[in-house]
Parts: C-alpha cells; structure tokens; sequence
C-alpha cells in the first residue's frame, strides 16, 4: 500500500477480545462482526485497490447505540472509521487494522415526509434514490443524483458532499440539507438546524457537510425535495475539436442559460460507452456534449432553440434533440454507463475527480494527451462541464508490474495540472486516502492547520476517521499552541497604518 | 478609540497579532452599516476594512468574482448587473430596517448572510461563497474553498465564515458565485387572505412544479406603516399575499396561467409585472413597513426564521400576543415581528412561541440597552452552544475579534 496510514496500536489490538465483547454488550446479536470472512466485505470502498481488513465490524441500529460504542472507544482510545453503503471513490471508508468499522447500515428507514415543509426527515442508511422514490408520486425529488444514488446512502453523501449531473442548477448535497442528529466521538448527541432554512449560530450543518467522517456520525437528517419540473429534453451535440465544445459551454453559460445537467465526452470515452449501450452516439467526432434542459414546455422549447443555435455558432457537427422522454434517457445512458463501459475494455481503471474553471478546458485536456503518452497509458474522458468537473478515467492492468503506480503519478499529475489552472483537487469524490497527499499542492500548512483545529473541537483525541484527508497528523495541544511571530507578540501597541 | 486602516492582508495579520498580544479585541467592520446588530461589544479598536475594496477578477462567463471584502456592495453589483448577472440569494440592504446610511461591504454581506426573497429557491449567502482568504485569531492568512463551485477539497470553513459576524476570521478577499439575471418576472397577487390561509396558499405555489422564486404576505395592519413602494399594494388596509415568477418571458407567462389556475380557491390573481414586480420584492427583502423612518420605526424588530408552513399561524399568534405587527417571506419560512417598545423586547414570549414552532429568533433592531440584556442571537442547547463555542476558540482562542457580539459577555 502507498499510501501510510497511522500507525496501529498494539496495545489496542491485545486487548481485542475485550473490546468485542464489550462491543456485543452494546450492540447485542449479529451487530458485532468479528471472524475474518464475514469482515470480508468491509475491507475496501469504492477505492478497492485499497483493502484492508478492519479489527471488528459493529453494526448498530439505534442512535444510542451509535452513541454507546463511540462512548466506549473514545473512554478506551478506540480509533473508529463511519461507513455508509461503502461506495467513495476516495476511501473515506477504508478500515484501519487496529480501528472499529462503525457501519450505517441498519439505519434504513424514512422517518417522517413533510410535503406542507418539503422535506424528507431520514435514517443516514436510507439510499439517495429511495428517497426520491418515497415522495415521486407526490412528483417531489431529491435533487443531488450521484450516479451511484441506487446503492450509495444519504449518510454517506451527507459526509462526502456528493454532487451529480443536475448539481449545476440544483446544487450539490450541501445546498440541499437542512438538519441532521449527530454523534460526537464523545458519545455526545446532538441536534443541528431542522425544517427550518437555516440553523441559528455558526453554519454547523455546513461544516459537518463533506467532512468526510472525521466530525461525527450522523444518525438522522433532513433533506429539501423539490418538485419534479414538467418536461425535461436533451440535446446530443458532437463536434471535431475538443476546443470547440468547450467555446459552445462557455457560450450557453455566458447567454445566460443554466441548464439542468451539461456533459462533455471525449472520443475515447464515446467509443467505449457506444460500444456498451449502443445510444447511437457519433463515433466520427471528437467531443460529444449531452445538454438536458428542464422546466415548463414553452421554456425548453425556446431554451432548445436558444442552445442548437449557440452551438451551430460553435461549429457543432452533429446536433440530435430529443423527442421523447426514451430517447432522452438513450442519450443518458451512454453517459450514466461510462465507467462500466470503459471497465470493459480495460481490466482495471482508475477515476479522477478534479474541477477547473470551465475555461481552461481545452488547456486540461491538452496536458491530459501529454500526460497519457508521458505514462504510456490511455485515458478516456467524461466531464461535468456545466461545472468544470473533470473526471478522467485512466486505463490500466494491476497484473502488470508497475502498472498501477504509474496509472497514480498519472492521476495525481492531472490533479495537479487541475490546482495549476485555477481549480481543485477534488469536485466530488472527496480527498479520503486518494488525494490525502496531494492536499500540499493546494493548501499551505496554516490553511490545513486551520481544518485541523476544527477537527479538534469535534474530536480533541482524533479518534474519528484518522489518516484520512489530512496527510499529517497533529496533536490538538500542539495545534491550539499561539506562536510567537518574529517577536512580534512583544509590542503592546496596535500598529497604524 | 483607536481606528485600524490596513491596506492589504498583512497589514491585517499585523493588526491581529498586535491586538493578540496587546490583548486589546477588535472590532471588524467594512462601513460599519450594520453595528446596530448583535450585542454592543467589548472591543478597544476598530479594524476598518474599506481600503481594501479592489475587485480582483471578474469573469463572467465562469460565473465568479473575486474581490476583497471591503468593497462596496453598491459598486460590485452595478458591475455585475452590467453583464446581465447577480447574487442570486438577494442581500438584504439593511440600511432601511436600521437607518444606518448605505448598503455597506462585499465582507459585511457575507459576515450578516442576510439572504432575501429568492433564498428558497436559490438559497443563502453560505451557498454563494466559493472560496476565501481571511486572518484568524492566531493572526495567520488562511484560505478555504477555491474559485469553482464543484469543490469538497478539505472542510468547507466558507460555510462557517457565512453568518459569522466577524467572529471567527477577518475576511479579506472572497470568490463568489454569480448568476444570470432573468430576462422577466412576474408577481402573482392574492388579496384579503388571513396570515394562516395565505401561508397555506403559499405553500401550495412552493409545493407546485411552477418554481416560484419568492413567496410572502403582508397582512393589512402593517400598510398603515409602509411608506415605500409596498404602500400602494394594501389599498384600503387589505392584506396582499404575492408570488413571483422568473426567467423567459414566454415561461413565466405560461407558468403565471398555471399557477393562478391552481390558486383558484384562493381568489382572484392580480398580477405586476418586471419593474412595478421588482421594487415589491425590493421592499419586501429590506423589510419596508418596519423601516426606521416610518411609524415602526422605534420598534424592536426580530428576524424569525422557522418551518415555513408552521408560519402563518405562528406569526398570527406573536402578533396577537404582542400587539405588534408581522410580515413573512420564504413562503412563511421568515417573519419579522415588529414589537411594541419594552424593556426585554418581549424576548420571553417570543422565544417561547417559536421555540415551540421549530424555529429561532434573532433581535435584529433594537435600541443599544435593550441589545445589552437581551440575547440578541438565539440561545442554543448546552451542547450545540458548547460546540459553537469550540468551533469559535478554533480559529480565535483570544476571543479578540468581535469580542461580546454574538454571545452576551456578561450573561449570566
């Protein structure tokens, strides 16, 4: 493994016997998992190039027992790593050896819909997509659509901030939550925000949002629902130059126009996905763009219009708009089986998930064809580019020695190459163990000072999801510690300026 | 008092650490438009940011602008408005509600996150900060977030920069996402509805597939106070319940057809359009029938924020109870209360009652004593405050910026 997790206690693990027990004391019957087969299934994520065997798997399915066994760890220095379906792309989820694997997975049920307030109060464990699907015959949803949302749990998006093709218009998961029940390492549980559109004091909700586990365990929260628009139509536009597409996005935007999803496929991406769902995509062009627009009919009429002329201005080569609602998921397909379709013709792959500004699109893709003849590996590209995240999928064979770290100097060159042009190094995977040592190319030790003293008034002994996010750990006494700048703390007097 | 008047970051970080070490707290402030609000604090020096007002990049076409906190709001929006674009979640200008002159900075509309009309469907100044640059407490630069909007890379400490009234960081530069202005807009007006009716009424539009983009009601004592451009709506002292359309003109004509079809039980739709639309929601977002030049004007005003279909009849009992008067917006999700003068601005009962309906109060105006011994924000549950508190001492252990505004020194 590449990457250094902290290192294990040894003390803790001679005392595992003890702990389990205590654990089946808390959290009686099947809840406690501790023979190596049946932990099996919760050695790796969505990152599963990374495994690692954690040493118990607990199980619970009331807040107090969330609240019990943190309460035990935190008194007994237990390290503990939350998990929900177990579907991050970054490892958010990975075990340690000498840690508790606390799964969500019991917390399965929808407590309350409120249609009078649009919300929807939920178990963390509840599916993104169930949630839509408990309040669909009232034509309400739930907007953030991460294409994992079959399998992946709202606990989990909450924790990771997870986006999706209509986050352009409609917001990522952060926007659209307003209150969860969460478990402090302490054992402490605590309420924040409600069906209220805001908390009152500091933005706590904001802060737990994408933090990756490291801030609590949330046993419950409240999402927003939206009603579902009337009609939504799609436009397949191809064009010969990636450069192109990238100038018809930019336009569409700069006119004005927020479009509910706005994709961008690079030619290898589009012969792989084809090639799998036969959507009839062109296999002549260099750039495909699936751009959907959503709202009344007489809006996405004109909006349709509006957008085919922008990109015939762009000098698009194909342009197909759909007509029914099975064509418009035809186009979809394509794009929502991207990464199974180039699993098919790769025998491993990695996925990348940087964000640019969407003008430096040609730019990246440019450096990523350098990248790839540099490494000697192919890449094929899906893009959200409405919002400038990249997701580049890199294709290897971990059979072959050294395939595989050259696939990660790959990746890690691109979200490089990402910070460099004005972006980020992660638009909606989250950093977990993937970009954890890549966190120096974009924040200084004082900004990732600063995010760790708030993990600090959270959990003060940084039992909670260690070695994730931050690559170097720090005691919170150290962190808290004033420093003397340059003598400077010896002048009484305010300087004027 | 000693007035700080820093010309860039560092300047800032020296005023912070000489403060550190001096022990002398700090108030922040850009124009200082909105020191009325939040307890009188117990600082010894101002920092003043208005000499860092540059706009450090403006492109349109990414949706973004940079610029350092203290420029003006006026300015930075007359350049956006200039390429058709906006902040969406509609900044209060507080200059109304508190008679203090201007509309201040680009910092103080983010340290306030006073969000207007559109927050339901757009929502707050939290979901428009992208990224930052701010001085903590240790007196260091640190920034968060980053110039895009699809960012998780590291906590997103711009949501707790949001609302923070100063009390966590000095911001010094922000990155913030724009968005186009619509090409038209269109009110939907209900009149004579009592506030509970109208708060089912709106809820009815919000719940409708016609994305409605702001839904308040006015019930009709409070036009006797109006003087501004909300005063002509309540002829006759009759109650308006208004809902606003946006985008193409062709959509929000259809949608305007399908939504008065759909409150048909409610009674007969007027309708306002464009400009004759805009300065009602304008009046709306500054909260005009409580302006500080018209007869409410001495009236203690909170700001409550609460589940929206829960608001008509919360509302309708604070105002019965108070003898004051009440708007709403947010679909009924926000009411201010304006409230009779009395010592305790009637904290005690009003928390009480909105407690009990899901929500919180902040005493958003009030005269300096009353802002003394009463708690202006919210009081929380011990451990939520605890852990505010933590969060606070994470980024400003000294407690040396604006020492006493959001939690009472003194309180007992």
């Amino acid at each position: 493994m590449a990457i250094m997790m902290p290192a294990s206690d040894q003390a803790v693990l001679d005392r595992r016997d003890a702990i389990v027990a205590a654990l089946r004391a808390i959290v009686p019957g099947e809840g406690v998992i501790d023979s190596a087969a049946e932990m099996l299934p919760y050695e790796s994520d969505g990152l599963m190039a990374y495994r690692q065997p954690p040493m118990v798997v607990v199980l619970p399915d009331t807040t107090a027992q969330v609240s019990k066994v943190l309460k035990y760890c935190h008194e007994q220095g237990i390290k503990v790593v939350p998990r929900g379906s177990g579907t991050s792309l970054s490892g958010g989820a990975l075990p340690l050896t000498d840690g508790v694997l606390l799964g969500l997975g019991k917390f399965k049920r929808i407590r309350e819909v409120d249609f009078d307030n649009r919300v929807v109060v939920t178990e963390p464990g509840v599916t993104n997509l169930a949630i839509s699907q408990a309040v669909a015959h009232a034509g309400f949803y739930y907007a953030p659509d991460p294409s994992s949302q079959i399998a992946c749990s709202i606990g989990g998006n909450v924790a990771e901030n997870s986006g999706g093709v209509h986050c352009l218009k409609y917001g990522m998961t952060t926007n659209n939550v307003l209150g969860c029940e969460i478990v402090l390492m302490s054992g402490e549980i605590l309420r924040i925000g409600g069906k209220a559109a805001e908390n009152s004091g500091y933005d706590l909700m904001g802060i737990i949002t994408g933090s990756e586990g490291l801030l609590g365990v949330i046993t419950e929260i409240t999402v927003r629902i939206l009603q579902k628009p009337e009609t939504a139509r799609a436009l397949m536009v191809g064009f010969a130059e990636v450069e192109a597409a990238g100038e018809c996005v930019a336009r569409i935007i700069g006119a004005g126009i927020i479009p509910g999803g706005m994709e961008m496929m690079d030619k290898p991406a589009i012969h792989a996905a084809e090639a799998f769902v036969h959507a009839g995509y062109p296999l002549d062009v260099e750039a495909l763009l699936i751009i959907e627009l959503d709202g009344p009919a007489v809006e996405v009429d004109e909006l349709i219009k509006r957008v085919e002329a922008i990109a015939q201005g762009c000098g698009s080569t194909t342009c197909q708009i759909s007509t029914s609602e099975s064509e418009r998921n035809l186009f979809w397909a394509g794009r929502k089986a991207a990464f199974p379709a180039v699993g098919r013709i790769s025998p491993d792959y990695l996925c990348m998930d940087g964000t640019i500004p969407r003008g430096a699109l040609p730019k990246a893709l440019a450096r990523i064809r350098d990248l790839s003849a540099k490494y000697d590996l192919r890449c094929a590209n899906v893009f959200h580019a409405g919002d400038g995240n990249l997701h580049p999928l890199i294709l290897y064979d971990a059979n072959k020695p050294g395939e595989m770290e050259r696939a990660e100097a790959f990746g890690a060159d691109i979200l490089r190459a990402c910070v460099e042009f004005g972006g980020v190094l992660t638009g909606e995977h989250g950093v977990g163990i993937e970009k954890r040592d890549l966190m120096p190319e974009m924040f200084s030790e004082i900004d990732l000072n600063q995010q760790q003293r708030l993990k600090c008034a959270f959990d003060a002994q940084g039992l909670l999801n260690p070695g994730k996010v931050f690559p170097t750990l720090h005691r919170c006494a150290e962190l808290g510690r004033m420093h003397v700048h340059a003598g400077r703390l010896a002048f009484p007097d305010l300087p004027r300026f | 008092m000693d007035t700080l008047n820093p010309r860039d970051a560092k300047d800032v970080e020296d005023a912070v650490r000489a403060a550190i070490a001096g022990e002398q707290p700090l108030e922040i402030i850009g124009h200082g438009t909105k020191r009325r609000i939040g307890h009188p604090m117990a600082t010894n020096a101002v920092l003043d940011l208005s000499a860092l007002n540059a706009v450090s990049a403006y492109e349109p076409n990414e949706l973004i602008i940079t610029v350092q906190s203290g420029a003006p709001l006026d300015d930075v929006q007359s350049l956006i408005d200039s390429k058709n674009q906006q902040f969406a979640f509609e900044p209060m200008d507080t200059s109304v509600l508190l008679g203090a002159p201007g509309s201040g900075t680009i910092g103080g509309m983010i340290g306030a996150g006073l969000a207007g009309p559109r927050r339901i469907k757009a929502g707050g100044a939290r979901d428009h900060l992208l990224g930052a640059h701010a001085v903590s407490g240790f007196g260091d630069s640190f920034k968060t977030g980053g110039r895009v909007v699809k960012n998780v890379t590291g906590y997103d400490l711009c949501k707790l920069l949001a609302g923070s009234w100063g009390t966590l960081a000095v911001m010094t530069e922000v990155t913030l996402k724009v968005m186009p202005k619509p090409e038209s807009e269109r009110t939907l007006m209900l009149a004579g509805l009592d506030d509970v009716a109208a708060n089912r009424a709106m809820t009815a539009a919000l719940g409708s597939p016609y994305d409605v983009s702001g839904a308040a009601h006015l019930p009709g004592s409070v036009f006797g106070s109006s003087t501004g451009a909300l005063a002509g709506l309540g002829a006759g002292g009759r109650a308006v319940t208004v809902l606003r359309l946006e985008g193409i003109a062709a959509s929000v004509a259809d949608r305007a057809g399908s939504l008065g079809k759909a409150l048909a039980a409610y009674g007969a739709v007027e309708m306002l359009q464009d400009d004759a639309s805009a300065v009602v929601w304008a009046g709306i977002r500054d909260v005009e029938p409580f302006a500080a030049s018209g007869a409410r004007g001495l009236w203690p005003v909170w700001r409550i924020v609460c589940p929206p279909a829960s608001g008509g009849a919360l509302g309708q009992a604070l105002a019965r109870g108070s003898q004051g008067d009440v708007i709403y917006d947010w679909g009924g999700g926000l009411i201010w209360a304006a409230v009779p003068p009395r010592p305790d601005a009637l904290a005690g009962p009003v928390r009480q009652q909105v407690e009990a309906a899901g929500g919180h109060a902040m005493l958003v105006r009030a005269p300096e004593d009353i802002r003394r011994n009463v708690d202006v924000f919210q009081p929380q549950a011990g451990g939520v405050a605890a852990l505010g508190q933590r969060v606070r001492h994470s980024f400003d252990p000294k407690i040396i910026l604006n020492r006493g505004r959001m939690v009472r020194a003194t309180a007992t």
